[in-house]
């Protein structure tokens, strides 16, 4: 079965919606805040303002309140319809309603000026509180679990309506007569689950279907890839550059 | 049946007391309940025979058991996963390949040697087996690991089943495989198709392959 990829153009493209599972489009009338990089593609007069300069000192004051991730975030302005996606992740959007979601920073790729967004206090991860839509990456689709859970810290994308989650440690395995000789000796190794976060209250968590979370990106930057002026050779560093979007397997597929 | 598929990428493990799981170790995503997980030196089951027996053969994957009440996700390095049910027969499948698996299976090493001789050990080399490759053999199920999706083919006595070796991923069964070689004068002088071997599965079970030739 083969079918020819379908061809969209500024009218086709669904308003708002998913394109595919990896890219979401957003059919921009007004100002979105977007991560820096993450938009592919747009239609129409969309104009790119970092967050921090410029004109848009009153939006920023009203829905920005992050001043350690300002130098990752974009304003996008005007009329059109832009495409986001980040390194073939899982892409999905969100609406909320009067609530408040907390997200990695890394996996959060867009959101409404409807929404204000703030630092959370667990490191690495942002807040959104009030109405409006977002647009989250993740690796692998999202599943929902409810609490009381406790998760993978890598796996973990997000939560949303319940208390800030707290550290849980398990040593059970230390206990007894070969715990006792495991702790002393470190023969044995460690199970890699020592550390959850654990989540108690109502509310729902959002977990992704893997622990491994993808390197991020330098955008802006020349890419270190040979043949690239200004780029260098990109040979010793080890790893071979990633090609961008969904010709990033190739690397994979010739050894890189 | 204690593996529920969520999506292509994520199992659900429930676990009882009296009952355990071995998993590999970090690929816990969440768990609700009551469950410890303990690094399983010995690398699964047996005593210290069976563990030295893996450590020689290479077969050695780090594991963990999973026990206590409640319910396991498990998901590992974004490859997708596939549970295959076993009832009385034997899964072939390489360790690192081992997601999750019953406690009940009984676990094992085989030589590859032993199978085919020879040409066990070269078929070995040529799928990425190795000389050992490890057997879970009795009633439950395994959520094994791929690159890609998983097809499982089907495989009778009258429809032997070729495969590429590198897109092998386990078979189950009362399977035969034999490593069939296509080489002519085109690949002994580089201009062969890439497809010089296949591993041919013949006998009354089936086979996993995975949409990829990468390995794990």
């Amino acid at each position: 079965m083969s079918t020819a990829p379908e061809v969209l153009d500024a009218r086709t493209l669904p308003a708002d919606d998913n394109v595919n599972a990896y890219a979401f489009c957003v059919d921009l009338n007004g100002r979105w805040f977007l991560q820096k990089g993450k938009m592919i593609a747009y239609y129409g007069r969309i104009d790119f303002t970092g967050v921090g300069h410029g004109h848009l000192d009153a939006l920023v004051a009203g829905s920005f309140h992050s001043p350690l991730h300002a130098a990752d975030w974009v304003v996008a302005e005007g009329t059109g319809k832009m495409l986001l996606a980040d390194r073939a992740f899982d892409v999905n959007s969100y609406d909320l309603d009067d609530g408040n979601l907390t997200v990695r920073s890394g996996n959060l790729l867009a959101f409404e000026p409807s929404l204000s967004l703030k630092q959370s206090i667990i490191p690495g991860f942002l807040t959104l509180i009030g109405t409006g839509k977002f647009i989250a990456a993740s690796n692998g689709a999202v599943h929902f679990v409810e609490p009381p859970v406790r998760v993978d810290p890598q796996a973990l994308v997000g939560w949303a309506d319940c208390p800030s989650p707290c550290h849980h440690y398990d040593h059970a395995y230390l206990q007894g007569v070969w715990g006792g000789i495991r702790a002393l000796t470190g023969i044995g190794g460690a199970s890699g689950e020592e550390h959850q976060f654990e989540f108690v209250g109502d509310g729902t968590v959002l977990i992704q279907s893997t622990e491994q979370l993808l390197a991020e990106q330098d955008t802006g930057a020349v890419p270190q890839q040979p043949g690239v002026p200004g780029g260098g050779t990109g040979g010793g560093s080890g790893r071979a550059p990633q090609l961008p979007g969904p010709f990033g397997g190739l690397n994979q597929l010739f050894g890189g | 049946m204690p593996f529920r598929q969520i999506n292509s990428k994520l199992v659900e493990a429930r676990v009882a007391p009296g009952g355990r799981l071995f998993s590999q170790r970090g690929a816990m995503i969440a768990y609700t309940g009551d469950v410890r997980f303990t690094p399983n030196w010995q690398g699964g089951q047996g005593g210290l025979g069976s563990m030295l027996g893996r450590r020689v053969a290479g077969e050695a994957t780090p594991l963990m058991t999973v026990d206590g009440q409640g319910t396991v996700l498990f998901g590992h390095g974004g490859h997708h996963v596939e549970v295959v049910e076993l009832s009385g027969d034997t899964l072939c499948v390489e360790a690192d390949r081992l997601l999750a698996f019953d406690g009940t299976l009984e676990q094992g090493t085989l030589f590859l040697g032993s199978d085919g001789g020879v040409m066990g050990l070269v078929r070995g080399q040529v799928t990425g087996q190795g000389l050992f490759t490890t057997t879970l053999k009795g009633s439950g199920a395994v959520a094994v690991m791929a690159h890609g999706g998983v097809i499982r083919l089907p495989v009778t006595p009258d429809r032997p089943v070729h495969v590429d070796p590198q897109a092998y991923v386990a078979h189950h069964g009362d399977v035969r495989n034999k490593l069939s070689t296509a080489l002519g004068w085109r690949e002994m002088v580089g201009r062969g198709s890439g497809e010089g071997f296949q591993l041919e599965l013949s006998g009354n079970g089936a086979v996993y392959v995975q949409a990829s030739e990468e390995k794990l």
